[in-house]
């Protein structure tokens, strides 16, 4: 089912913490809504699942407009950071509450068979009888994922479901959770604050800071073409390098610190004398490149596969390079790499990429 | 720890302070079943017969009536205050009511306020009510006094249970008082035993409304009889049989204490007496 | 699927919906808590609006608590005529009069007279008035079927005989307009005067106030109780508590919970019992004079026998039972104490005195204030442990206000309970409870339970 939040707007003690956002998931999309913490995300989700009351705007699932209706009635399906499971009732028991508070009620048997087969497609089924305290981290994120689904909700929302795992069930649950969604078809939201996660799992990535949502596009398209410098900065790991400066002439970029480089190919029509800052990932510097800039190494962090190097160029210019682990250079050798000058991105005063 | 701080002598200033009521504790146990000559604090012989009043009536009259009654009355003030402070804790811990503030802020001014200032009025709402020399009216005071306390213990142990469990029930299409009923009151069951308890001792030991608010009730409590028993006696003081039937009366608030004694101190941080 | 109007960022439009939507109101909330406000009307707010209301009455046992009536009794009349009322007005009202009417034949049929002689009675006399019974008595022998006995015909005759006095009107204009009748020559502010003071119920009089604000007994209550407040709470909740709770600190565990049990005793155990307990302790015969005579010390009923020694008896067997209360907040508090900062000072030298005086102390302060606060409301308004033991005495000497309020409305041996009086003292009470109550929220966690709820649809 498509979702779609319109000019949706949430205050706290009259004070807006979201205000006129748009949002818009097609159906059967992942999407996920990342960023950093406090800008809205939870408040975003509780609202959409009706928790939390919209001061303003509408909230469609399809065609019905469900800013009104509490959350009994939106039929979404929801997974909690902390996982929320009852601690009094069994691992079944949990699964088959949505079951049994519907009217009507099913019957046992009915209930069993759905619970049976939620708890298969989610592999849980040898846990049935336990309770959730006899649980790992894990195999309780799973059975309230089966409790999500279990009545068959149109959407389903998921807060920060792996932020209390370990790294390798982390992993683990990330192709898992990503394989039922699509296995089951269903409109979802992540929210997260861990961008790994919002790229690998989700079709769409809506990158939200301060109550706005900055950009909606596909996790590579996101990472390419970041709207503004706080995306750019927010995605990639390590991050995005900033070099402050201005436009000089024949095409160059002239830094604060007396360094030049040679603009983007694209942006060389602009006029000499411009404030921008220019971004410079780390894959974009190393062995290959359109132009060259030298340093000095001052760090190396080896990273099992890769390793990354940080290189001062000037005084206070620190450029980012990750490259395939290699040993011919180390901390305090000279070194002189390509920029793939055409890849840097660019921004104005305001932050906006040019 | 170092022993730079000299515990011995402490401890024996502990001691002297604590006399007294080991002291007093001390020969209530003792003076049950032993007899002293008399002016003399030591017993000299082992005796059994302060207890005879258990099954001899002709001593103080029927204590296992009385205590019946007590039963009858702390039990009742069970059934007054534990479901409706459970009802009215979970609705102004959780639920969107109007005036909440006002709600809250009131039930905390009564739960400090010191009921029994208001026992002259009472008084005449049972005598309008028609409820003066009941031990209907003594149990609805009882429990009503004791109202804001359960409610507010009570609005503790929901608050401690998380929000989540809450929001998952609305989620899971089941309606506010679905999730109350299944989900929320199972959490506080560790709550709704320690308000039991204590509701219990509470009305146990209650002797002042049923002696002014019921003084012609035929339902006499165990804390009127005893104390009837040591004003009607003005002249030979039996002290020892004071204390066994005392001891008698105490028994099933010292059982209750020992089973739930540690769910019971974090009430008595909040208590209501002394 | 990813538009290009997708890649557009979603700056929000600045325009504030004008209709901000409040949390859906919660009808079961109210439905849920309608049974505690109901016992709370009666028993907690009625109560104290009742207080509030008798407080500004003389009600007592001889006004009765129902609605009062009007009566006119010799008695009064005599007291009116102390404060100038005339002979003859007091004669005219006392004055009796005869009148043959329905209400007259209704009490003679009810009176068991024989109806033919009354019918006579009301086809002869009807509407008729007489002023002397006598002439009436002889009127009545006239008739055919007049009873033969002059007792049966004075008695009938004493049913058609009707007088203010001793009769009892429900409302004033009754007796108004009867008094009017009987006595026409009394002028109507004299009547209006007669009628107010008539009245036998209670009314609403300053007077109680007055008599709190003038009498010297309320100097000494006030005296009584601010010593019996002070000293518990100094000596016992707040000193004692303290002290347990610190050396329990230290104490090896076993010491610790046998101490803390022993002192949890006294609390829970019931009051009558407690009582005896005392009792037991400190009359004659009791351990302390026994004790006291083998040393050689005046050997007497320490609870009743003297002033300093009631005193200290009150005060200590309140202060036992409050003691726990210290001992039980102010451990609680001590365990909060990171152990890194007791540790730390003994690395750096500090002593356990240093320790106490330096970390533990300072912060033990808000405690201290919690317990000072709670105990000084509970402890103004307690009475029962007073009341069970010295009562009061000897003489009054060790009489709180709260109990002094108690014994006057509720329970006192002459039988007459001033509930006008009481209310007066407990309303005075009432009001310091809340006033102490608002301010200690506000000193106290009010701020904890304003959390709104999550839920808001
Ligand atoms: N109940 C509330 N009352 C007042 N302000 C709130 C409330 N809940 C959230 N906020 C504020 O709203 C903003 C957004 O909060 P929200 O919980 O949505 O952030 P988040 O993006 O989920 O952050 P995190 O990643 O830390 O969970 C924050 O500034 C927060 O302080
Ligand atoms: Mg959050």
């Amino acid at each position: 089912m498509r979702l779609q939040l319109q000019n949706f707007t949430k205050c706290f003690d009259g004070t807006p913490v979201i205000e006129g956002l748009d949002l818009t998931v097609e159906d059967g999309e992942m999407l996920a809504l990342l960023g950093p913490s406090g800008c809205g995300k939870s408040t975003t989700l509780f609202s959409i699942c009706g928790i939390y009351r919209a001061d303003g705007g509408r909230i469609m699932f399809g065609d019905r407009d469900v800013s009104d209706l509490p959350s009994q009635k939106r039929n979404v399906g929801v997974v909690f950071q902390n996982y929320a499971l009852y601690p009094h009732l069994t691992v079944e028991e949990n699964i088959a509450f949505p079951l049994t508070v519907q009217k009507p009620r099913p019957s046992k048997s009915e209930i069993a068979r759905e619970v049976r087969a939620i708890a298969e497609l989610i592999h849980i089924e040898n846990l049935l009888e336990r309770r959730p305290a006899q649980l790992s981290g894990g195999q309780q994120q799973r059975v309230a994922l089966a409790r999500a689904l279990v009545r068959k909700p149109d959407v389903l929302l998921l807060d920060e479901p792996l932020a209390n795992l370990d790294a390798k069930l982390r992993l683990e649950m990330r192709s898992e959770i990503r394989r039922i969604q699509l296995e089951t078809g269903i409109t979802a939201i992540l929210v997260t604050h861990d961008q790994v996660e919002a790229m690998s799992m989700c079709d769409r990535v809506a990158i939200m800071d301060k109550g706005e949502i900055l950009q909606i596009a596909s996790p590579t398209e996101m990472y390419r073409n970041p709207v503004n410098k706080f995306v750019a900065g927010f995605l990639g790991n390590p991050p995005i390098t900033f070099l402050e400066g201005h436009t000089a002439t024949e095409g160059r970029f002239a830094m604060d610190q007396g360094l030049f480089l040679p603009l983007p190919s694209r942006l060389r029509d602009l006029p000499a004398g411009q404030r921008i800052s220019l971004g410079l990932r780390p894959e974009h510097f190393g062995s290959t490149g359109t132009a060259q800039a030298s340093g000095r190494i001052v760090f190396v962090e080896p990273q099992g596969r890769e390793m990354l190097f940080d290189v001062e160029a000037a005084p206070g210019v620190v450029l980012r390079s990750v490259q395939p682990v290699r040993d011919d250079v180390g901390v305090g050798d000279e070194v002189t790499w390509g920029v793939d000058v055409d890849r840097m991105l660019a921004f104005d005063m305001d932050g906006q990429t040019l | 720890m170092t022993k730079n701080f000299a515990i011995f002598p402490l401890i024996i200033l502990l001691t002297i302070v604590s006399l007294p009521i080991a002291v007093m504790y001390g020969f209530l146990i003792l003076d049950t079943f032993t007899d002293a000559p008399p002016g003399e604090l030591w017993p000299d012989r082992f005796t059994l017969a302060h207890w005879r009043f258990l099954w001899d009536p002709s001593v103080v009259g029927n204590v296992w009536k009385a205590a019946g009654n007590s039963l009858i009355l702390a039990v009742s003030i069970i059934v007054i205050v534990v479901p409706i402070s459970s009802l009215a804790g979970y609705a102004v811990s959780r639920l969107n009511l109007p005036f909440r503030r006002f709600f809250l802020a009131g039930i905390m001014v009564m739960h400090a306020f010191p009921a029994v200032t208001l026992l002259i009025g009472v008084f005449f709402v049972l005598k309008f009510t028609g409820l003066y020399n009941t031990m209907i009216g003594v149990i609805l005071v009882k429990g009503s006094l004791m109202l804001p306390f359960g409610i507010w213990i009570m609005k503790g142990f929901y608050d401690a249970v998380p929000w989540e469990i809450e929001m998952a029930g609305v989620q899971d299409g089941a309606s506010r008082l679905t999730v109350f009923r299944r989900l929320i009151l199972p959490q506080v069951k560790p709550g709704l035993v320690a308000l039991s308890v204590f509701a219990f001792l509470d009305g146990w030991g209650e002797y002042l409304l049923p002696r002014i608010l019921a003084p012609g009730s035929d339902m006499e409590v165990l804390s009127v009889f005893l104390n009837e028993l040591v004003q009607a006696d003005q002249l030979g003081y039996d002290f020892n049989l004071f204390k066994s039937v005392g001891v008698f009366y105490t028994l099933p608030v010292i059982i209750l204490f020992v089973l739930f004694q540690n769910r019971l101190m974090n009430i008595f941080g909040g208590g209501t007496k002394g | 699927m990813s538009s290009s109007a997708d890649l557009n960022t979603g700056v929000a439009r600045k325009s504030r919906r004008s209709d901000r939507r409040r949390p859906r109101i919660s009808g079961l909330g109210l439905a849920l808590l309608a049974p505690a406000l109901f016992l709370l009307t009666l028993f907690f707010f009625a109560p104290v609006v009742l207080t509030g209301i008798f407080a500004f009455t003389d009600l007592s046992t001889s006004t009765g608590i129902g609605r009062g009536q009007y009566v006119v009794t010799p008695n009064l009349l005599r007291q009116l005529g102390d404060q100038g009322l005339t002979e003859d007005d007091a004669t005219a009202i006392a004055s009796v009069s005869i009148t043959i009417d329905e209400a007259g034949i209704a009490r003679a049929t009810e009176g068991g007279v024989d109806p033919d002689f009354l019918s006579e009675i009301a086809d002869r006399f009807a509407g008729e008035s007489f002023d002397d019974p006598r002439a009436f008595s002889r009127e009545l022998r006239g008739l055919p079927n007049a009873p033969r006995r002059p007792r049966e015909l004075t008695q009938t005759a004493e049913y058609f005989e009707t007088s203010v006095l001793n009769t009892r009107f429900d409302n004033p204009e009754a007796l108004t307009a009867q008094l009017a009748d009987v006595a026409p020559d009394v002028s109507s502010d004299t009547i209006a005067w007669i009628v107010d003071r008539s009245y036998t119920g209670a009314r609403f009089t300053t007077a109680n106030f007055e008599r709190l604000a003038t009498q010297k007994e309320t100097l000494r209550l006030i005296g009584n109780t601010a010593l019996y407040v002070a000293a518990t709470l100094g000596l016992f909740n707040v000193g004692l508590g303290l002290f347990l709770a610190i050396v329990l600190f230290y104490t090896p565990k076993p010491v610790t919970s046998f101490y803390s049990t022993l002192w949890l005793l006294p609390r829970i155990t019931p009051l009558v019992l407690y009582a005896i307990m005392w009792k037991w302790f400190t009359w004659e015969d009791g351990f302390l004079p026994i004790v006291a005579e083998q040393f050689g010390l005046p050997s007497f009923n320490y609870m009743k026998g003297s002033v300093v020694t009631a005193w200290m008896t009150m005060i200590s067997l309140n202060g036992f039972i409050g003691a726990s209360f210290g001992l039980i907040l102010f451990s609680g508090a001590l365990r909060a104490i990171p152990m890194q900062q007791l540790w730390a000072s003994e690395v750096d030298g500090a002593n356990r005195w240093q320790q106490v005086r330096r970390i533990i102390l300072p912060q033990m302060r808000w405690p201290i204030l919690f317990v000072t606060s709670y105990q000084t409301l509970s402890l103004l308004s307690s009475y029962e442990q007073i009341w069970l033991t010295t009562n009061g005495g000897p003489g009054r000497t060790t009489t709180v206000w709260a109990l002094e309020a108690f014994t006057t409305a509720l329970s006192n041996y002459t039988g007459n309970l001033q509930y006008g009086l009481g209310a007066a003292m407990a309303l005075v009470l009432v009001v310091v409870g809340l006033v102490l109550s608002i301010i200690y929220l506000r000193l106290f966690k009010f701020g904890e339970l304003v959390s709104r709820p999550k839920i808001e649809l």
